[in-house]
């Protein structure tokens, strides 16, 4: 399924109290089966970008095409079911979105909801917490005895329940240990692996170097860049003016350069680097 | 919102007094020259407020259906000997005219004033004012102080709870919930997905907060000194004055 | 050194709770120091910060501050020598503007308005918020919301800064202000750091790193010892540094020292073999 932005502006009303910009005239596309980064500074219009998507927020002008739903200022709100079928979406500190009494109805919410049958959905609550790093007995318990980390967890459950194509993530990992991010963001990239799409909103360009296939850089409601992530963060352009900053990797690499090491492009992963090193090195 | 004017420079608490005032002896208008006058007023306090007059207008479009109701219920209900039109149990009539105007006037009146008072008086000052007023009833011992602030930090909270009203309603639209579908018991029962995690939040919220201010040296509101202080000034004095004049006049026009 | 806190076999249960929170803890910390406390979600960390300010009561055990041994009647004086930031700025932001909140703390002293205009105006000069004064929180980023908690701390002129995870919801930017701030006060105002934290590189500012893990310390040395112990600070939620990442990737084919390399270190000693090529 890909999702295509074109000319797509989002204004928000003047008398709205969020101080996101809004979006200014995007056109961008998402392959499908890629894991890709949207990255920006805090109210830059990532979040309202992602929002376009599964139609929470509709254009004010320009269209998005996902498969083949068409979204536009005009879509009504009805019948928007199928689409958020195929969207999953992981909000930033997803564990506030938490209600029911156990761990397990709470993750079959969403298939129920979207036309699942009970045993269906029992089926998939039972798949999807093995798959987030939690064992069957967690089903039982309430979702308010669970410590901060295992609600992300079970959160996370309940949107990969109803098996979406798309997986949108907004900075899944923040407020987690070093561990646990770890293992949250390789679960995902896993689901990658086996077929999804996944669009990541992150501040944190390790991950980005790490994980993505594609990024995007929006600012102030613009995009203003887009490509592979090497590409990008060897883009001199947005490295002059500051709009971007660079993965631990590629600023040491920057600090080798001047010690006589030579990289035609900044390697962006500890892997890339080490490899470059030891060539540099040893010749071979 | 923000600006500034002479409107927004008045000491809160008159300018809360005297709103309500105003809202009083608007009832005392009877005949044409009395609501003019007091429109002329308001009018003029609307320009000196230097104001957008749309926000104003907007001030009115909440009760929008029950001004044309109250309306409406003037200009066919009221009883007539000359009626211009009259069917069944409906009159309509130049008398019934006349006050459904004047119902009208007073609908503006209140909604205009009472719109210049909050869109120029930040929320706590309102609540700085309210504990102003309310001082004489430390003597009987209410807690004036505490509940003020209680008030002040609900009031910094409000948006707080918006933002992650939206946030959380999001999240569940994102898993399928319908808001505007089916039967009201239907309706009411997709509110549990938003209540059930915004009494969570809210609690968790007031517990962090609680153990910051506690942090921050707050005991239980005694022996506290105040940061923000109001300034009664000539201004307000004279606005006062202009108060009784008005009455005065109003009270004169009544009987012309 | 002088001792600024001294905490000698605390323990504390959470009511229900099967486990302790902090298990027979004891810890001296000096004057002037920049302590980093980690450990992984539930070590206790923030537990420990609550019982040092005396928010939550020690089941036994004594803590003292500035040689006061704490307890219910100087509870209130021993929490005006010290300052919390917590993690959500959010939730901590008690004005309905900027001054109003860094006044917060000076109103709950009494302080006379004259001395509290003083106070905020220094306050928030030293946060570098001045020109934000008058701005309401929701129009601040997060980073700036955290200058202005440490700005209200400050305006009560404590002798320790907690902060209890305060930079983990912050953006990058928004993250290496607050920290190179922290730093810059700590060494003018002559404070005393405690950094709750679970950032390897928030842990490079500071002179110690204390571990915890099920309510115990499990090390207490200086960052380089502490980061000498490789995969092994996974097992306590922490990420190695990236020079000791770097340097297992090099080691196969690279001669390098043994131990922990700091990033500068690291540059050098690759720039020697480079020129020795």
């Amino acid at each position: 399924m890909e999702i295509t932005f074109e000319h797509v502006t989002h204004s928000y009303d003047v008398n709205s109290p969020t101080a996101n910009l809004g979006l200014d005239d995007v056109t961008l596309k998402i392959k499908n089966g890629l894991f890709t980064a949207i990255i920006g500074q805090t109210g830059s219009g990532k979040s309202t970008l992602v929002r376009h998507i599964n139609a929470l927020l509709k254009p004010t002008s320009g269209t998005i095409t996902i498969g083949d739903r068409v979204i536009t200022s005009d879509t009504n709100n009805k019948n928007l079911k199928p689409l958020r079928k195929q969207i999953g979406m992981v909000f930033q500190f997803p564990e506030s979105q938490l209600f029911e009494e156990t761990v397990e109805k709470d993750i079959m919410f969403g298939p129920m909801n979207f036309g699942a049958t009970e045993t269906e959905a029992r089926e998939a609550a039972r798949t999807v917490i093995k798959l987030v790093g939690l064992d069957e007995s967690y089903l039982t318990q309430s979702p308010f005895d669970l410590s901060g980390g295992q609600m992300r967890r079970v959160a996370i459950a309940g949107v990969l329940a109803s098996d979406p194509e798309t997986i949108i993530l907004d900075e899944p990992t923040a407020g987690l240990d070093p561990v646990g991010r770890k293992e949250i963001m390789s679960l995902f990239k896993d689901l990658q692996v086996k077929g999804k799409t996944i669009i990541l909103i992150t501040h944190n360009m390790d991950d980005v170097a790490n994980y993505a296939d594609a990024m995007a850089v929006i600012h102030r409601g613009k995009l203003i860049a887009q490509g592979f992530p090497k590409e990008v963060f060897n883009n001199q352009e947005l490295l002059k003016n500051d709009l971007i900053t660079l993965p631990k990797s590629a600023e040491f690499a920057k600090g080798l350069m001047q010690q006589g090491f030579h990289f035609d492009k900044l390697p962006i992963t500890i892997d890339e680097l080490g490899t470059e090193i030891k060539h540099q090195l040893n010749g071979d | 919102m923000p600006g500034d004017s002479i409107i927004y420079r008045l000491d809160p608490r008159g300018k809360f007094l005297l709103t309500f005032y105003f809202v009083g002896i608007v009832f005392l208008a009877n005949n044409v020259a009395s609501y003019a006058f007091l429109l002329a007023f308001v009018l003029f306090a609307v320009y000196l407020s230097k104001i957008n007059f749309g926000f104003f207008i907007k001030g009115l479009q909440p009760i929008f259906w029950l001004i044309l109701f109250t309306v409406a219920l003037q200009l066919f209900f009221t009883p007539s000997n000359h009626p211009i039109w009259h069917w069944g149990f409906l009159t309509f009539s130049k008398e019934g005219m006349v006050i459904a105007a004047y119902i009208f006037i007073r609908f503006v009146l209140i909604i205009f004033i009472s719109t210049l008072l909050t869109l120029t008086t930040t929320p706590i000052e309102i609540s700085d004012s309210i504990e102003s007023i309310l001082k004489p009833l430390k003597k009987i011992n209410f807690p004036v102080t505490q509940v003020a602030l209680m008030l002040s930090i609900a009031l910094r909270f409000v948006p707080l709870l918006v933002d992650e009203t939206t946030k959380i309603m999001d999240a569940q639209r994102a898993r399928g919930v319908d808001f505007g579908e089916g039967g009201l018991i239907k309706r009411i029962k997709s509110f549990v997905p938003i209540l059930i995690p915004l009494f969570v939040s809210s609690f968790s919220i007031a517990y962090d907060l609680a153990i910051a201010m506690e942090s921050r040296g707050y005991k239980d509101g005694e022996g506290r000194s105040k940061y923000r202080v109001l300034n009664w000034s000539k201004r307000d004095n004279f606005m006062i004055l202009f108060m009784t004049v008005l009455t005065i006049i109003l009270l004169f026009l009544r009987s012309y | 050194m002088e001792k600024i806190i001294s905490i000698a076999n605390l323990n504390y249960t959470y009511p229900d709770a099967k486990q302790a929170a902090i298990n027979d803890l004891s810890l001296d910390i000096y004057k002037n120091e920049w302590i980093s406390i980690v450990g992984k979600n539930g070590s206790g960390k923030s537990t420990l910060t609550k019982l040092i300010d005396g928010l939550i009561e020690a089941d036994s055990g004594t803590i003292s501050v500035a040689g006061q041994i704490i307890n219910e009647d100087n509870i209130w004086e021993a929490r005006k020598k010290i300052g919390i930031i917590f993690q959500n700025p959010d939730h901590q932001f008690v004005g309905a503007t900027v001054e109003d909140d860094v006044a917060f703390g000076l109103e709950n002293q009494g302080m006379p308005r004259e001395q509290m205009v003083k106070e905020i105006d220094r306050a928030l000069e030293l946060v570098k918020m001045s020109d934000f004064k008058k701005r309401d929180p929701q129009s601040l980023s997060g980073g700036q919301k955290q200058r202005v908690a440490i700005a209200g701390v400050l305006a009560t002129k404590p002798q320790i800064i907690i902060m209890d995870e305060s930079t983990s919801m912050l953006d990058p930017d928004g993250r290496k202000t607050v920290l190179n701030l922290v730093q810059q006060l700590r060494k003018e105002q002559d404070l005393t750091i405690i950094s709750i934290t679970h950032d390897i590189e928030e842990t490079e500012l500071s002179q110690r790193i204390v571990v915890l893990n099920t309510g115990k310390i499990v090390k207490d040395g200086k960052p380089v010892e502490i980061y000498d112990l490789g995969t092994d600070l996974r097992k306590y939620g922490l990420e190695e540094p990236f020079s000791s990442k770097l340097m297992s990737t090099l080691r196969d084919t690279v001669k390098l020292p043994e131990g922990y390399l700091s990033e500068e270190e690291l540059e050098q000693q690759l720039w020697k073999l480079h020129s020795n090529m």
